[in-house]
């Protein structure tokens, strides 16, 4: 006993169904993707701030740290006055020291020179520091 | 129509008068008067310059013999700065004034502490004019053996080589990803930073201190592997999610020439 074929209409909306389903999926992927490009870059927020203990940083001194997986820096070059800045030259990438006696910043790969304000003093830096936001906070440095 | 073809007529031409105006806004009348000069005051150190790492980065004639690169008569007054030739012990804090961090390093080896006496300066292995970016392969034996035996560079390429390879290995696929559109920069300053680093430490010349110190640089390594590791896991995800994607095309595509075939028959 053979059953009878699939009419044209039969056939026609169960092809139908299946390529709305591939082009719901297709849209989806495509949205899906669209979106995800999108979207900001995820941050872990453990590292969104960092707090540095004030008498790490004596007045015309610095202090090297990590702040969001990178080198940075801060500063106090007046009494009461913090900055903080990324230790990453904006040259080539390589991490900036500190001269005592120039009082400034100084890159050991092609003698970059920055202000304590991160300001360019001289050399290939084509840009300043990127500098971070500071709060003080419990006799700490809060910065970022 | 021709007056779109005119305006875009016209904007071309502003572009090439511009940009070849600003190209030759800023000539170095040193390459001008000694390009044309023969031997070594001439035609051997601009020939040389230009095939540089110096030339690529547009670090030009002036950046390091100081000088006014845009005026003709005073181009070599020391007035404007004009150095000229350092002497030969002189030349490690001629190149130190920009390679700050490995003139230390060199001051404080072997090499260094004997240059007043004739010991290897910097263009001693890296040449002047035509400066490359330097690779392992400038330590070897017709080089080092110019001044002393082979035994201890030997020892030190030896010693040097995993971490070399493997800067190398990290440089090219950071190439590769940049090529396929991810953002690299961040990459590429921190490989530097190490690479830069790293040659530091080599230029100490003491094979007890690169012994002891090439695990942190590996270490460096092993960090910006795993995060290129991470975009290239990306990147094939990637390719697999596109393949699916052009497959599910296709496959839709011939789901609808079969809905198309059941209004053929049915004709």
């Amino acid at each position: 006993m053979s059953e009878a074929p699939a009419s044209a209409n039969e056939r026609r909306t169960f092809l139908g169904i299946i390529l709305a389903a591939i082009g719901a999926f297709a849209a989806g992927a495509f949205g899906w993707s669209l979106f995800r490009f999108l979207s900001p870059v995820e941050r872990s927020g453990e590292d969104s701030q960092v707090r540095v203990a004030r008498d790490l940083v004596a007045i015309g001194g610095v202090h090297f740290f990590a702040f969001q997986g990178r080198p940075a820096v801060v500063l106090q070059p007046r009494a009461g006055e913090f900055v903080a800045l990324s230790a990453v030259c904006t040259h080539l990438g390589c991490i900036i020291k500190w001269v005592d006696e120039t009082q400034e910043f100084l890159c050991p790969c092609h003698a970059g020179r920055f202000a304590a304000s991160g300001q360019v003093l001289g050399g290939p830096p084509p840009r300043a520091l990127d500098t971070y936001p500071v709060t003080l906070e419990d006799g700490d440095i809060l910065i970022g | 129509m021709k007056k779109i073809l005119l305006t875009n007529v016209l904007f071309f031409g502003a572009f090439v008068l511009l940009t070849g105006f600003s190209a030759a806004a800023s000539p170095s009348v040193c390459i001008e008067c000694h390009g044309g000069l023969s031997g070594q005051l001439g035609e051997i150190p601009t020939a040389e310059w230009h095939t540089s790492v110096h030339s690529r980065s547009r670090v030009s004639c002036h950046d390091c013999h100081g000088g006014d690169p845009t005026d003709y008569v005073e181009a070599m007054s020391a007035d404007r700065g004009f150095i000229g030739v350092p002497v030969y012990a002189e030349v490690p804090a001629f190149c130190g004034r920009c390679h700050v961090g490995v003139e230390e390093d060199y001051r404080a080896s072997l090499h260094g502490q004997v240059v007043e006496f004739g010991g290897p300066n910097c263009v001693t292995c890296h040449e002047n004019h035509a400066v490359q970016v330097a690779s392992i392969d400038l330590i070897n034996e017709i080089s080092c053996s110019r001044c002393h035996t082979y035994d201890k560079p030997a020892l030190i390429k030896q010693e040097i080589s995993d971490t070399e390879a493997m800067l190398s290995r990290l440089d090219n696929s950071i190439a590769s990803l940049y090529r396929v559109g991810f953002d690299t920069g961040q990459l590429k300053d921190e490989l530097f930073s190490t690479r830069n680093n790293f040659r530091r430490l080599f230029h100490s010349v003491d094979i007890d201190k690169i012994r002891a110190e090439t695990a942190g640089f590996d270490a460096d390594l092993e960090e910006t592997k795993a995060t290129i590791n991470a975009l290239e896991e990306t990147l094939g995800q990637r390719k697999i999610v596109g393949g699916a994607f052009v497959l599910l095309l296709i496959l839709g595509g011939c789901i609808a020439l079969l809905i198309r075939r059941t209004y053929e028959n049915k004709e």
